[in-house]
């Protein structure tokens, strides 16, 4: 059952993937691990700038990162990818949390109709 | 394995609700009721607007807490098809506030994603309850410039499968 923290998890992924910088270093990490050095060689930037990108790509669970504080290699974890890889995958847990949410609501109108019980109240379609 | 994404693909969904027909057709065509279940836990759909019949368009703005604030994205569309209690056909692109058409890719969203999808809800009585079969479909877009980013895509989605375990 898709949760709203799966939701964010992707909005996530997706926010990590839009911007043309990120997607150049998935693609230099999908050949293989690479330090911070290494992946800033190819473009015009500073370190700094490098890791910026590079801690959204982490946090976003597409990169993960060596604990060896000196060298610290970058490499590609491309399973929240898989996920979105396909539209209809995304969409598939919109859809499922939505029909959720529409199946509470409408427990919550019956149960406010039984409350007041009224029989010449009986529309749900209304206003 | 994930294939390569192809705009023409589709979302199915069956589920029933204990609920009559006529309940289940209000939740998608009533902005009150609508806007009650649409929106993403923690989102709010401050506009929705629908002139359900066939040609007639909707409107529908979607308000999200972000640590940036709050974003709006809206989506316009057309009703394709109409029978109430029973059939609900309409087209879904993502748009700007005065409902013209934007690209996915400008929202953010992967270049896999089709820029016009159709949703149709067909609904069937069963025994006082209801049975839905939503179906979302991705309609191929020729726009070149989306092509070049579902190349793009497709080739890290390759890189990804040749990387993967």
């Amino acid at each position: 059952m898709p949760t709203a923290l799966e939701d964010e998890k992707l909005s996530e992924t997706f926010s990590a993937l839009a911007n043309s910088t990120r997607r150049a270093l998935l693609a230099r990490l999908a050949e293989g691990a690479a330090t911070v050095n290494e992946l800033a060689e190819p473009f015009d930037m500073t370190l700094p700038a490098v890791s910026k990108h590079l801690k959204v790509l982490e946090r976003a669970g597409l990169v993960m990162r060596g604990r060896h504080a000196q060298f610290r290699p970058c490499s590609l974890d491309a399973e929240p990818l898989r996920e979105v890889a396909s539209w209809t995958e995304q969409y598939r847990h919109v859809w499922e949390a939505r029909l959720d949410r529409m199946d509470d609501y409408l427990k919550q109108l019956g149960a406010d109709n039984t409350s007041t019980d009224d029989t010449s109240r009986r529309s749900t379609t209304s206003p | 394995m994930t294939n390569s994404p192809k705009s023409s693909e589709s979302v199915v969904i069956e589920r029933t609700f204990d609920a009559p027909l006529a309940v289940i057709w209000s939740m998608w065509t009533d902005p009150v009721h609508f806007k009650a279940w649409y929106g993403p836990t923690g989102a709010s759909i401050p506009v929705a607007e629908m002139d359900v019949k066939v040609g007639g368009t909707r409107h529908i703005c979607m308000e999200m807490q972000t640590p940036n604030g709050p974003m709006r994205m809206w989506f316009t569309g057309e009703y394709v098809d109409v029978v109430a209690n029973r059939r609900l056909v309409f087209t879904e692109s993502m748009a700007d506030e005065d409902g013209n058409p934007v690209s996915p890719t400008t929202m953010g969203m992967p270049a896999s994603h089709p820029v016009t999808t159709e949703v149709r809800v067909e609904l069937e009585d069963i025994d006082g309850k209801t049975r839905m079969v939503l179906t979302h479909i991705g309609i191929p877009s020729d726009s070149p410039g989306a092509a070049g980013w579902v190349i793009a895509f497709d080739k890290l989605a390759a890189y990804i499968d040749r990387a993967g375990r």
